[in-house]
C-alpha cells in the first residue's frame, strides 16, 4: 500500500477536539481517489498528516501510524518524505518562491540533490507533460489562476512522487482551468502516482476517480466506489452533490446515480422503469423565477452605456453595454481575465471609465466619490480577509454605516440574526472560521441597506449548507425589490440563482440572455470558455431524443 | 531585468567601492563628475527610461535633503549632500537593475552566506508585488464599504482598516509558505545548486581594480593627509 492510515487520530496543538477521530484508510499504486467533506470535516488535516506535515510541521497530537510509501511519518522527517508523496496546497501564492517558472520547477530537484542532467532531463518531461514550455522564463506570479496551478502541480511532479494530493485544486479555477486540471489528473493517472483530490465540489471529478471518501467531522463516514457511495444516505454530510446525483435524488430514484450525462439518458431508457418510491419525492426547486415586484416601468439600477477602460497598451473592457432593473438577479460569467472585476469596480466608482458611461440608481459614477455610492451599492469580496480589521464582529459590521451615515439598528439587529452572527458579536473576526467570515462579509456588505448588490464568487470553497443558506439570502433580497449582481464561475450555482446571464469575454459582453439560451448557444460557450451544466445537458438530450419508456412526468 | 555579463560578485565589490568613494568625496564639482560618470551607465545598458521611473521617487527625497542642509548650512554642503544621495541611489538601481534576485542569492551562498539566509532574501524580493496586489485589493474593499483610505488625511485616522489585513494577510501568506516549503523540501540537506557562477578573468580584473581604488583613495584621504 501506497498510503495508510491506522486507527488515526489526530489534534492540533492546544485543541480539545480531535480534527481527525480513528480513521482507517488506505491507498494503492495507481488510484485515484476523491477526498470530500464539508468544511472542518479533516479533510485538510488529512492532507497534512499524509505528507508528515503532521506532527512534524504542525506538532499537536498523534495517535495510531500512517505510512507513506512503507515509511512511517511519525519517524521520518518531512524533507525525506517529499519524494515520496507530494502535496499541492489550496493558495496557490504561497507555493511559488522562485523569480522564473524554470527555477519553481527546479526547486524541489536542487533539493533532492539530482545532478544538473537528471535536473534538466525532468525539467523537459514536466513542462512538456503540463504545456509549461511557453512560460519557462516568465515569474509565476504574472501567470493565471489555473497557470499558477499548473506550476505549482509541475513542482511536485518533478519529484516524482508516488503519491500526489491536490486540496482543494478547483476551488478557485475558472471552467476552462478546471477543466485542463482534469483532464491533465486523468493523463497522470496512466502515469504512474497514485493520486488523490481533495474537494468541495464532487461534480469536478467523481466521473472520474476510483473511490469515494467520505469524511465527516473527523471520522470517516463512507469509502467505496462513487456510485456506491452517492447511492448511500448523505443528508447531513454537507456534500456539493453532483447536479445529475442532486436530481434523481429529488425525483427518488433509488440505486447507484448517474454520474455523467450519458450514464443518467441510460440510466432512465434501460427500462422497465426503475422503482422509486414516492414518498422521497419532492418536487424539483423552483429556479430563478423572477420576484413579483419585477416592473420594467421601474428606472434602471445600473445603466451602462459603451464603457470603455484599460490599462496603457491594455485595454480591459471594450465597449461594454447594459442595464441592470430592481429586484433582477444577474451573474456575470467569463474566464479569468476576460474583466469580470474590473466591470464591477466600475460600478462604485472605484474605477472610472476611460469612455463611455455608467449611471448607477441616478448618479453618474465619473463624478460621483466611491464612499457616496457605497451606500447604495453593496460588495462582498472573494476573500473576506480583505475587509477584517476590527476587534468584534458587531464593530466590523456596524463601522461601514456609521462612517456612511446610514446606521439603522433595527436593520442591523435583523442582519446579526439572519447570517447567525448572534453569538459571534463579540468575537474578534480574526478567531472565525472562513465560512463564519464570509458570513460577517455579507452582513458588511447589505449593513447600509444598499439597493445593488454584487457577490463577488460567493461560493468559492463553500460548502452545500452555505450555497443553500446564500439562494436563500438572494431570493430574500429580490423579494425586497434589491437588485444582485453574481460574479462567479459555479455555473449550477449561478443557472439555479440568476435568470439573466451576462458573459463577458475579452472585455466584450458576448451574450445577455437566460441560462438556457445562453448555454444552447455552443458558439458562445466555447468563445467565453464555459460549459454547459449537467443537468442542461441532460435535458437538452432528452429533448432532442425523448426516451420512449421514461416516465413522462419526470420529464415535464 | 537586464543581464549583466558581470558575476554579481564582482557588482557587489563595484557597488561597495563606489559607495566609499562616494562618501568620501567631499567636493561639489568632484561629485557631479562622478554622479555624472555613474549616470552614464544607465546608457549602454539602455537603463535610462527605468532610471527616470526610479529618480521620480528617490528625486523627492534628493531635494528634501538638498533643501535641508541649505537652511541648515550652505548651498555646497547641500549640494554635495543631494547630488551623493542621488549617485549612491543610481548605484543600488544600477546594482539591483542587473542582478536577478536568484543570482544575488547564488553569489551570497558561494561567499559563505547560509542558504536559509539568502533564500528569504530573494523570496522578499519576489513577494513585494504579491503583497502590493494584496494592499490594492484590501484599499479597494475598504473603500467598497466607505471607509476613506483612499488617501488625504482621513485616511490616517483609518490606516488600521489597511494595515491591519495587509499585515494578517502577510503572516498567514508566511506561514502557509513556511508549510509548502517544508513539504518541498527545503530542509532536506545536500542541496544542490544547479549552474554555479563562476569569477572570469574579467571579473577578477574588475575586483582587483576596485581594491586597488579603494586602498588608494583611503590612503591618500586618511593616511598621505
Amino acid at each position: 500500500m501506497l498510503l495508510s492510515f491506522e486507527n488515526v487520530s489526530y489534534r492540533y496543538d492546544g485543541m480539545e477536539d480531535w480534527a481527525l477521530n480513528e480513521v482507517n484508510l488506505t491507498v494503492a499504486e495507481g488510484e485515484y481517489v476523491l477526498v470530500a467533506g464539508a468544511s472542518g470535516s479533516g479533510k485538510s488535516t488529512f492532507c497534512r498528516l499524509a505528507t508528515g506535515l503532521a506532527p512534524h510541521f504542525h506538532g499537536g497530537d498523534l495517535q495510531g501510524r500512517v505510512l507513506v510509501d512503507g515509511l512511517d511519518t511519525r519517524e521520518v522527517p518531512v524533507s525525506q518524505l517529499f519524494g515520496h508523496v507530494g502535496l499541492v496546497f489550496q493558495n496557490t501564492d504561497a507555493q511559488l518562491f522562485n523569480r522564473t517558472v524554470e527555477e519553481e520547477l527546479g526547486f524541489g530537484l536542487e533539493g533532492l540533490g539530482l545532478e544538473p542532467a537528471e535536473i534538466k532531463k525532468r525539467l523537459q518531461w514536466v513542462s512538456g507533460v503540463l504545456k509549461l514550455g511557453p512560460f519557462l522564463d516568465r515569474s509565476p506570479h504574472q501567470l493565471s489562476g489555473g497557470e499558477k496551478q499548473r506550476v505549482v502541480l509541475g513542482a511536485i511532479l518533478s519529484l516524482r512522487p508516488r503519491l500526489l494530493l491536490l486540496d482543494e485544486p478547483f476551488a478557485h479555477l475558472d471552467p476552462e482551468g478546471s477543466e485542463v486540471l482534469r483532464s491533465l489528473l486523468n493523463t497522470l493517472r496512466g502515469e504512474g502516482p497514485a493520486v488523490v483530490v481533495v474537494e468541495h465540489r464532487l461534480q469536478e471529478v467523481v466521473a472520474d476517480v476510483d473511490r469515494l471518501v467520505l469524511f465527516h467531522q473527523g471520522r470517516l463516514a463512507a469509502d467505496g466506489p462513487p456510485r456506491q457511495v452517492l447511492g448511500q444516505e448523505l443528508t447531513g454530510y454537507g456534500l456539493n452533490l453532483p447536479a445529475l446525483v442532486g436530481l434523481f435524488r429529488n425525483w427518488g430514484l433509488d440505486g447507484p446515480p448517474p454520474l455523467t450525462t450519458m450514464e443518467a439518458i441510460q440510466l432512465l431508457a434501460s427500462g422497465p422503469p426503475r422503482r422509486f418510491s414516492q414518498t422521497k419525492r419532492t418536487k424539483p426547486r423552483e429556479e430563478g423565477s423572477p420576484p413579483s415586484s419585477l416592473n420594467s416601468n421601474d428606472a434602471p439600477v445600473v445603466e451602462i452605456q459603451d464603457l470603455w477602460f484599460g490599462f496603457p497598451g491594455q485595454p480591459v473592457l471594450k465597449g461594454v453595454d447594459f442595464s441592470l432593473w430592481p429586484g433582477e438577479c444577474a451573474a456575470i460569467l467569463g474566464r479569468n481575465g476576460s474583466g469580470k472585476t474590473t466591470l464591477i469596480k466600475h460600478l462604485n466608482g472605484l474605477l472610472k471609465p476611460s469612455r463611455g458611461r455608467i449611471m448607477v440608481l441616478g448618479r453618474d459614477t465619473r463624478v460621483t466619490k466611491t464612499h457616496e455610492l457605497a451606500r447604495r451599492v453593496g460588495f462582498a469580496w472573494q476573500n473576506p480577509n480583505d475587509q477584517l480589521f476590527q476587534t468584534s464582529v458587531r464593530e466590523e459590521v456596524l463601522i461601514g454605516p456609521r462612517i456612511l451615515k446610514a446606521y439603522d439598528p433595527p436593520w442591523c439587529e435583523r442582519l446579526f440574526e439572519r447570517f447567525g452572527l448572534g453569538p459571534l458579536l463579540d468575537r474578534s473576526p480574526f478567531r472565525m472560521s472562513e465560512g463564519e467570515k464570509k458570513r460577517v462579509s455579507f452582513a458588511t456588505a447589505l449593513a447600509a441597506q444598499p439597493e445593488l448588490v454584487i457577490l463577488d464568487e460567493p461560493t468559492a470553497g463553500q460548502d452545500e449548507p452555505f450555497r443553500r443558506e446564500l439562494g436563500g439570502l438572494i431570493r430574500e433580497l429580490r423579494e425586497e425589490g434589491k437588485t444582485v449582481l453574481l460574479v462567479t464561475h459555479d455555473l449550477e450555482f449561478a443557472a439555479e440563482q440568476a435568470p439573466r446571464w451576462l458573459v463577458l469575454a475579452e472585455g466584450r459582453i458576448l451574450a445577455d440572455g437566460t441560462p438556457e439560451r445562453i448555454m444552447a448557444d455552443s458558439r458562445t460557450m466555447a468563445a467565453s470558455g464555459l460549459r454547459p451544466t449537467q443537468c442542461f445537458e441532460f435535458f437538452q438530450r432528452l429533448r432532442e431524443k425523448p426516451l420512449e419508456n421514461a416516465h413522462e412526468d419526470f420529464l415535464a | 531585468m537586464k543581464t549583466s555579463w558581470l558575476d554579481p560578485r564582482t557588482k557587489l565589490v563595484l557597488a561597495f567601492t563606489a559607495a566609499v568613494i562616494l562618501v568620501s568625496l567631499d567636493h561639489w564639482l568632484i561629485l557631479l563628475v562622478t554622479a555624472g560618470v555613474i549616470w552614464g551607465v544607465t546608457l549602454p545598458l539602455n537603463l535610462l527610461t527605468s532610471w527616470f521611473k526610479f529618480f521620480r521617487g528617490l528625486g523627492p527625497a534628493v531635494f528634501g535633503f538638498f533643501a535641508i542642509a541649505w537652511i541648515a548650512f550652505d548651498l555646497s554642503t547641500a549640494l554635495v549632500a543631494g547630488l551623493r544621495l542621488m549617485a549612491l541611489g543610481t548605484v543600488f538601481f544600477l546594482f539591483f537593475q542587473t542582478t536577478s534576485p536568484k543570482n544575488l542569492s547564488k553569489a551570497l551562498v558561494q561567499m559563505g552566506l547560509p542558504y536559509a539566509f539568502s533564500f528569504v532574501l530573494t523570496v522578499s524580493l519576489e513577494f513585494i508585488p504579491v503583497l502590493t496586489r494584496r494592499a490594492a485589493n484590501i484599499r479597494d474593499a475598504q473603500q467598497a464599504r466607505g471607509i476613506p483610505v483612499g488617501g488625504g488625511l482621513r485616511a490616517i485616522r483609518y490606516l488600521p482598516a489597511l494595515l491591519g489585513p495587509l499585515l494578517i494577510q502577510a503572516f498567514k501568506l508566511a506561514d502557509e509558505m513556511a508549510e509548502a516549503l517544508e513539504a518541498r523540501g527545503f530542509g532536506a540537506a545536500g542541496r544542490r545548486i544547479r549552474q554555479e557562477l563562476l569569477l572570469r578573468a574579467v571579473d577578477w580584473g574588475i575586483i582587483w581594480s576596485s581594491l586597488i581604488a579603494l586602498a588608494t583613495l583611503l590612503f591618500l584621504k586618511y593616511i598621505y593627509h
